[in-house]
């Protein structure tokens, strides 16, 4: 931990770019117009001032945010103390100090809304594993100054476990990455439009239109134009995000980026990711395409002021198998999953599985456990044995009128699953027994 | 049926089994919620409008499905039990949704204590294992707090010697 390299040293408090509380104030624009035109509409047709109002209230909330942001600006500072861990002091009422440390670091991102974009600026987001607390968020850097504040992070946290990360093919220097796929826009829109989910809510969107039209007359579309916008609008969120989706392979891990009026930059160190899952709803079958989750340890699952997700546990929103399998490869370096031997489970499983059943599979190679599972939409779940928390068994009533159990391999938080459904009552035992074992002896020689 | 159960309660293995004031616990917790059920169908007499077969049919039910249950708690508890083995720990419970649950003692992050005042009156005491996975669950119930407090302390020692990070 005092491992104190040239990086690891101490450095001078430092502040965010001094247009910071400007760009932030103007992130909040939209909000405040809409509260503004409500108060104009409301406030203001009363005293016949509706425009001069609804202006003056958005530029005096401009300038409150502004004032306060200033104040919060000048009282934030940043800096690597002797332990080479990043510290952030903050708070105008309340003082915050915190210290990240950095040999928990999971991720940096870089991040670049729309309007702080304009400005040139970039946030910088920084997770180290922990429960609570893990997140910091710098607003706002220049972008070189974020690249560079992102390098020197990486470095310093390299430099804690140089040991510990696996070995991974030469790559020349921090910061230099080379694109390993990037997923094409149109692909993406008609996966988007062939999720059964998607078919599903646009049947619906139809229903209900028919149905009001039918009801109340054309005058009604208005009402569906809201409600039935509903579902192609989560559509749309989802295109907006994933949109010219690049992956790059870094010194750092893999380097994901996509958005469109956001761009989102993610790293995945290989070392951090606890479970992958390979799923491929219905419709996307005879494209024989696929969308990669992942469990990673401690990220996934925060969400930000917006309640968005901030770090995805996306690794590919669609791609062809073949290339998700050389994605998946990058971060689970040995391991081929065409090649493992699935065993199936009995026919008398139909009776509590009657269509899944025939999917219902597992097994394991030295590295990883897989299972499959899913009747429309398939899923290849797998994690490395030396990833593996706690294992389970698992019997309700039916099952055991039918002599079967479920066995599961408990991950870390996230969309990935791991259950091998509906085994022989003692298979899954077993399973259960010898996964316990291969956990343990993998983790022995991966520490 | 023997090989089933043996596939949650392997033989061979040093099993524990929790104490009986769980029982005690238990029982004395279904009696309180049985207080309410009583006052509801004591109600039912109470009232001229509602025929007497029925409040006669629920007084029946009531009686059968607190017998049923006090037996089943019984069952129930006697068939936790949890075994300290040289690489991990088993928990086992259930007898209708039954669990077998293995967790590695380098996987543990956190082990609790926790007792309510029915416990403590009846002086025992829950111990729960906390992995990185939101799913492990595994609890220990009816433990007397001194046995709790060993096996927390021997737990969390292992825990520190084989953590291996995430």
């Amino acid at each position: 931990m005092t491992d104190l390299t040239a990086a690891g040293s101490r450095t001078l408090p430092q502040r965010t770019h001094p247009i910071s509380p400007i760009a932030r104030a103007l992130t909040a624009l939209p909000g405040i117009a809409v509260g503004a035109i409500a108060l104009g509409a409301s406030i203001g047709s009363k005293i016949g001032a509706v425009v001069p109002l609804a202006i003056a209230a958005v530029v005096g909330l401009l300038v409150l945010i502004a004032a306060t942001g200033y104040l919060s600006w000048t009282r934030l500072t940043y800096w690597f103390d002797d332990d080479g861990d990043l510290r952030i002091d903050s708070g105008v009422v309340t003082r915050q100090e915190r210290r990240l440390q950095l040999s928990r670091l999971q991720t940096v991102d870089i991040v670049r809304p729309f309007v702080v974009r304009l400005f040139g600026l970039s946030e910088v987001r920084i997770e180290v594993a922990g429960d609570g607390e893990s997140r910091a968020i710098l607003q706002y850097l220049t972008e070189a100054d974020a690249d560079a504040l992102r390098t020197d992070l990486l470095t310093r946290a390299a430099a804690h476990h140089a040991d510990t990360t696996a070995p991974r093919e030469a790559i020349d220097s921090i910061g230099e990455e080379h694109l390993i796929a990037t997923v094409p826009n149109g692909r993406l829109a008609i996966s988007l439009l062939l999720r059964g989910a998607t078919v599903g809510l646009v049947l619906l969107t139809v229903l209900v239109i028919a149905v009001t039209v039918l009801q109340a007359g054309p005058a009604a579309l208005i009402v569906v134009l809201i409600t039935g916008g509903f579902p192609l609008l989560s559509l749309v969120g989802e295109y907006v995000k994933y949109h010219d989706f690049t992956i790059a392979e870094s010194r750092d891990g893999l380097r994901l980026r996509h958005g469109l009026t956001q761009t989102q930059s993610q790293t995945v160190p290989p070392g951090r990711v606890q479970a992958i899952e390979l799923m491929s709803p219905l419709l996307w079958h005879r494209r024989n395409w696929v969308r990669v989750n992942l469990n990673i340890a401690g990220v996934g699952v925060t969400t930000d002021s917006n309640g968005q997700s901030v770090v995805e546990s996306v690794l590919v929103p669609v791609a062809p198998r073949d290339e998700a399998l050389r994605i998946v490869a990058r971060v689970l370096p040995g391991v081929d999953l065409d090649a493992i031997e699935l065993t199936g489970v009995p026919e008398t499983a139909r009776w509590r599985a009657p269509f899944q059943w025939r999917r219902l599979a597992a097994g394991n190679d030295d590295h990883v456990f897989i299972t499959r599972r899913g009747w429309l939409t398939h899923r290849l779940a797998v994690i490395p044995h030396a990833r593996t928390q706690s294992v389970r068994v698992q019997q309700g009533p039916w099952e055991k009128r039918l002599g079967l159990a479920s066995m599961h391999v408990d991950s870390t938080r996230g969309p990935v699953t791991i259950a091998a459904y509906l085994r022989p009552a003692a298979q899954a035992r077993e399973m259960a027994e010898q996964q316990a074992v291969r956990a343990e002896i993998a983790r022995r020689s991966d520490g | 049926m023997a090989d089933v159960d043996d596939a949650f309660r392997p033989p061979g293995e040093p099993w524990v089994a929790v104490s009986e004031q769980l029982i005690t616990a238990r029982r004395i917790s279904l009696a309180l919620t049985w207080i309410v059920v009583v006052a509801g169908v004591v109600a039912l007499y109470l009232f001229a409008t509602v025929p007497r077969t029925i409040a006669i049919a629920a007084t029946i039910v009531a009686v059968i499905a607190f017998v049923w249950l006090w037996i089943l708690i019984g069952r129930r508890v006697r068939s936790w039990g949890y075994a300290e083995r040289e690489d991990d720990v088993l928990v086992t419970s259930g007898l209708l949704f039954r669990r077998l649950v293995v967790v590695p003692y380098g996987r543990m992050q956190l082990v609790d204590l926790k007792a309510g005042p029915l416990d403590r009156a009846l002086g025992i005491t829950t111990l729960q294992l906390h992995t990185a996975a939101a799913t492990t669950d595994a609890s220990i119930p009816g433990l007397t707090p001194d046995i709790a407090a060993g096996l927390r302390d021997r737990l969390a020692a292992l825990g520190e010697q084989r953590s291996a990070g995430l």
